[in-house]
Order: structure tokens, then C-alpha cells, then sequence
């Protein structure tokens, strides 16, 4: 089977295992499940981008993106959320707002997109770099806070779970920073990845590999979750 | 506790509390009445003696609390207030009525000789040798007779249901005769007429009395606020037995943040309500149930729920 094949069929099970966890799962999970859920879609969209008639193709390679991004902000607020919980014992919400809110930020970026010009290589590279900074950035500070999320509900029966997410975020961050690496030291032109073989290799490898292992990572980690809070 | 025979009863069994008792004392001042007011309480007896209308005397003894004139006024007053205090009212003659004052503040000489171990007339001798102005009162759980002397000389009897002092031993003497009969022997320092000052002119009863409700005022509210405070305290250790076993369990179930959990949904469902009733309860139930599913799955929190259910209702039976 194709690797990239793999990785499809992964996140895809990943992405319909946390979806499907938000729906029967406390509110508090809904953020982080849709947030991990967003994922398949900025994952499949550039593949799927050859089977879309009619429709812009870079504008559909700048929402996918865009929608990594969004995945990654909303799963940190998740955890920020939990956190928050763990330490005052407070929670408020419903998930209507939370589904609402990330269709709503989604549907003003698909105009933000559509309304500006067609963006060339240079702007989706950036928007590129854009989104792996931040699922870079987030990642090490989701570890953090899930640290002590971990710290707070130590015995309880979720708390293992929360282990199980920093490895995620750690196969996370091998997978995005890679990808950073790779983007802000251009190892996408072939004459650079020649010029320092090692390093392209090692990045190439790192980012395949961390892609792959969050992937099973997330899908395996929700049906943990699951199963702890059966 | 003041023995004395019961005289000629003119009232029996009333409630002073339920008397306005400045009133009473008057009316019976304008009566001119002889004879004397006995007040049974819960904290000891109180005697009113008057003679000839005027109040000659005034006794509360109870425990180691003996007050007399205005001080025993005003603790007749506010004993008969508190309530559970009985009146009884008895006539006597004006002659009865002084020996008794004169015996009421006396001294006792001996007190509880058992009348089977006493050589009485060796006793008598000695009064008589003595020349003891006092009285001799012979007892038993329920009947009380006098004898009276005068510098060793027998003056008369008193017993129940005298209203003067007899000349015939017979009623006296069979109180002694009755089982467990005991003797006392009193002196009496005060038996001039003439010295004996009406209280009722010196003292202001209605003062006295308005005082003595705001005293039983007071010692009810202060009853009452201990009261309150007992139920409340009683209502706050159980209601720390409570959230201790709520505590405990959602501890066991969901680890140290579950009795967190618990200790927090336990004081929103209270909201500030001093009684943990079965409506706090349910929405205590309610609240951690919601809030148990934020660290742990369906069956987790139901088997916590149980638990917690089972716990209260064995906490509650005890």
C-alpha cells in the first residue's frame, strides 16, 4: 500500500473517531475531538484537490490549510478549557456553540479566501509555514498544558488519557516541525535537498514518519478515551 | 425544700404563670387575708406569708439558694414565669401564720433524726431545759406536722389541714408514728407583731413583675437561641457526615478531583440552605452526575451514583 495511502486511511479513521467521541462525550471533549476531527479535512482536502471540477484549485489548497490551522486553535482552546476545569471545577457551554462557532470561523475564511485574489505559490507557502508554525508552537504548549491537566486529575479515570495526548502532541510536533524545517529551509527545491542530502533525508524521513504516527496516535488515542469512559 | 403543712386550703393546683401575680398579692391585701402562698417551681419553693392582709414574709429557697424579702419577691416572680411552677394557697390564723414566719427564718438545731432512733421524750426534756423558742416538725414524704414551743413550753399543732394551732397531740403524733417519719428541731429568733413590716407597702410588685418577665423573656430567648444553635449544630455535623461520605465516595470513584467535584456540587445544591433535604440531595445527584462525566465514563458515574445513594440512605437510617 502507498504510504501516503496509509496516512490517508489513518487520519480519516482518526478524524471519524474523534468526531464521533464529541457527539456522545461531555462538552468538554468537544472542542479537542472536533479540533483532532478537523484534521482529516486539512489532511484529504489537497489530496482530493484533482477530483474537485470547478472549483479554484489553490483557493482549495489555501482553505486546507487554513481549516489545519483552525483545527489546531480550536483543540488548544479544548485543552485550555480542560485545564481551566481541572483547576476551578467550573465548565460552561454546549456543544451547538462549539460546532457553530468552528463552522462559523470556517465559513468567514472560505470568503476571506474567495473574496481576495488567487493565491500563487508564494501566498499558499506562506500560508503553509503559517499553519505549521502554529500547530509547532501549539503543540509544545498543549504538552505543557496537558502536563497539568495530567497533574490535576492524576488518579481519576480519564487521567491516563491525557498521557496518551502528550505522545500525540509529540508525534505531532516531529510531523509539523519537520514540515517548518522543510519549508523555511526551501528543502522542497531539489538543488537545496542535493546540496545537504543528510538533512533532506532526515526531515523527509521525520515528517512521513511523525505523520504517520500521529495519525495512528490520535485514532488510537480516542478509542482509549472510549473505552475509559465506557 | 420548705416543709410546712398544708393549712386550710383556699386555692390549690393553679398555674402562677398563668396569674398576674401583683393583682393576686393585692387582692389579697385588701382581703386582709392570713395564711400563706406557696410556690412550687422548678428551681426551688417560694413562701408568701401574710397576716391580716399585710405580706409579712417572703422565702425562696432552692438548692443552695435561699433570698428573702424582695430578692425571694421578685425569684418567686420570675420562677413562677419560666413556668411548670404550682400556687397553692392556704389559710391560717394570724397566730400560725407569725410562728410560721418565725420558723421559716429560724435556725435548725437538728435535722432528719430518724423519730424510731430518737428518745423523744429525752429531746422534749431538753427543750425544755434549754427553754427553746422554735418548733419541732415532724415529716414524711407527704404529710408534715409542727409543735410549737415558747422558751420550752409546748404552744400548740400545726398539721395539714389546721388553719390555727390545736392543742391536741393526736394528728401530730401520728405522723410520727407513720414509717420513715423524721424530726427536725428550729429555733426562732422573730415573733413580734409589731416588727413585722408589709412588703407589699415598701416594694413595688408591678416593678418587680415587668422585671421579672423581661428576666424570663430574656432566659427564653436565651433558650431559645441555644436551642437553635444545638439544632444547628447538630444540623451542621450531619450535614459533615454527610459530604464526608459523598466526599469519600466520589473519591474512590473519580480519585482526588472527584472529591472535589463533590465538595463543590455539594454546596451549589445546598445554595446557602442550612437542611440537607432530599431535594439537595437529588440535585447534589444530579450535579455530580453531570460533572463526573468531564473524568470518567457512564458506568463509572452510575456506579458512583449507587454507591453514593446507598451510603446516604445507611448514614441517614443510623
Amino acid at each position: 500500500m502507498d504510504w501516503h495511502v496509509l496516512q490517508l486511511v489513518l487520519w480519516l479513521i482518526a478524524g471519524i473517531v474523534s468526531f464521533y467521541f464529541s457527539i456522545g462525550n461531555a462538552r468538554v471533549w468537544t472542542s479537542i475531538a472536533v479540533g483532532f476531527g478537523l484534521i482529516v479535512i486539512g489532511e484529504l482536502l489537497p489530496q482530493a484537490i484533482p477530483y474537485l471540477p470547478g472549483v479554484g484549485v489553490p483557493r482549495i489548497e489555501a482553505m486546507s490549510y487554513i481549516v489545519g490551522t483552525i483545527s489546531i486553535l480550536v483543540m488548544s482552546h479544548g485543552f485550555q478549557e480542560y485545564y481551566v476545569f481541572s483547576r476551578t471545577l467550573e465548565f460552561e457551554g454546549n456543544k451547538g456553540m462549539v460546532y457553530l462557532s468552528t463552522i462559523g470561523v470556517i465559513a468567514a475564511s472560505v470568503v476571506f479566501v474567495f473574496v481576495n485574489p488567487l493565491p500563487d505559490k508564494r501566498t499558499l507557502d506562506i500560508i503553509r509555514v503559517v499553519e505549521n508554525t502554529n500547530w509547532v508552537f501549539l503543540s509544545l504548549i498543549n504538552i505543557d498544558l496537558i502536563r497539568k491537566i495530567y497533574a490535576n486529575i492524576k488518579d481519576s479515570p480519564i487521567s491516563k488519557g491525557f498521557i496518551a495526548f502528550i505522545v500525540v502532541f509529540l508525534f505531532i510536533f516531529l510531523w509539523r516541525g519537520s514540515e517548518l524545517y522543510i519549508q523555511v529551509y526551501h528543502f522542497t527545491d531539489p538543488e537545496v535537498g542535493m546540496a545537504f542530502p543528510f538533512r533532506f533525508q532526515l526531515s523527509q524521513i521525520c515528517s512521513e514518519v511523525g505523520n504517520f504516527l500521529a495519525g495512528v496516535s490520535v485514532g488510537g488515542t480516542f478509542l482509549y478515551l472510549a473505552r475509559l469512559l465506557r | 425544700m420548705i416543709l410546712l403543712p398544708r393549712g386550710n386550703p383556699v386555692k390549690e393546683n393553679i398555674d402562677p404563670g398563668k396569674v398576674n401575680l401583683p393583682d393576686a398579692l393585692m387582692k389579697l391585701h385588701k382581703g386582709n387575708f392570713t395564711g400563706y402562698l406557696r410556690f412550687d417551681t422548678t428551681q426551688g419553693v417560694g413562701i408568701l406569708i401574710y397576716d391580716k392582709g399585710r405580706l409579712i414574709s417572703a422565702l425562696f429557697e432552692g438548692g443552695t439558694r435561699r433570698e428573702i424579702a424582695y430578692d425571694a419577691i421578685a425569684l418567686i416572680f420570675e420562677r413562677s414565669l419560666a413556668g411548670g411552677a404550682t400556687l397553692n394557697i392556704y389559710r391560717l390564723s394570724s397566730e400560725l401564720a407569725m410562728s410560721i414566719h418565725a420558723l421559716l427564718h429560724g435556725e435548725v438545731l437538728y435535722r432528719g433524726q430518724e423519730v424510731k432512733l430518737l428518745d423523744i421524750r429525752a429531746l422534749l426534756g431538753k427543750l425544755k431545759e434549754d427553754q427553746i423558742t422554735g418548733c419541732l416538725r415532724i415529716y414524711t414524704a407527704d404529710r408534715v406536722a409542727l409543735i410549737f414551743y415558747r422558751e420550752g413550753n409546748p404552744l400548740g399543732f400545726f398539721h395539714d389541714g389546721s388553719t390555727d394551732l390545736e392543742k391536741t397531740a393526736e394528728n401530730s403524733m401520728s405522723v410520727a408514728k407513720l414509717p420513715g417519719a423524721k424530726i427536725d428541731v428550729l429555733t426562732s429568733k422573730i415573733s413580734e407583731e409589731a416588727a413585722m413590716a408589709d412588703l407589699l407597702a415598701s416594694a413595688d410588685t408591678v416593678a418587680i413583675w415587668q422585671k421579672a418577665q423581661e428576666a424570663v423573656a430574656r432566659e427564653r430567648r436565651a433558650r431559645e437561641e441555644e436551642a437553635a444553635r444545638t439544632l444547628e449544630e447538630r444540623e451542621k455535623e450531619r450535614r459533615q457526615k454527610i459530604v464526608g461520605l459523598l466526599k469519600g465516595v466520589a473519591e474512590k470513584h473519580l480519585g482526588k478531583i472527584g472529591g472535589q467535584l463533590a465538595d463543590k456540587e455539594f454546596d451549589k445544591a445546598l445554595n446557602g440552605q442550612g437542611v440537607v433535604s432530599e431535594a439537595v440531595l437529588d440535585d447534589f445527584y444530579k450535579r455530580i452526575g453531570q460533572a463526573a462525566k468531564l473524568v470518567a465514563g457512564p458506568s463509572t458515574v452510575k456506579a458512583m451514583l449507587e454507591d453514593m445513594q446507598r451510603g446516604i440512605k445507611a448514614l441517614l437510617k443510623a
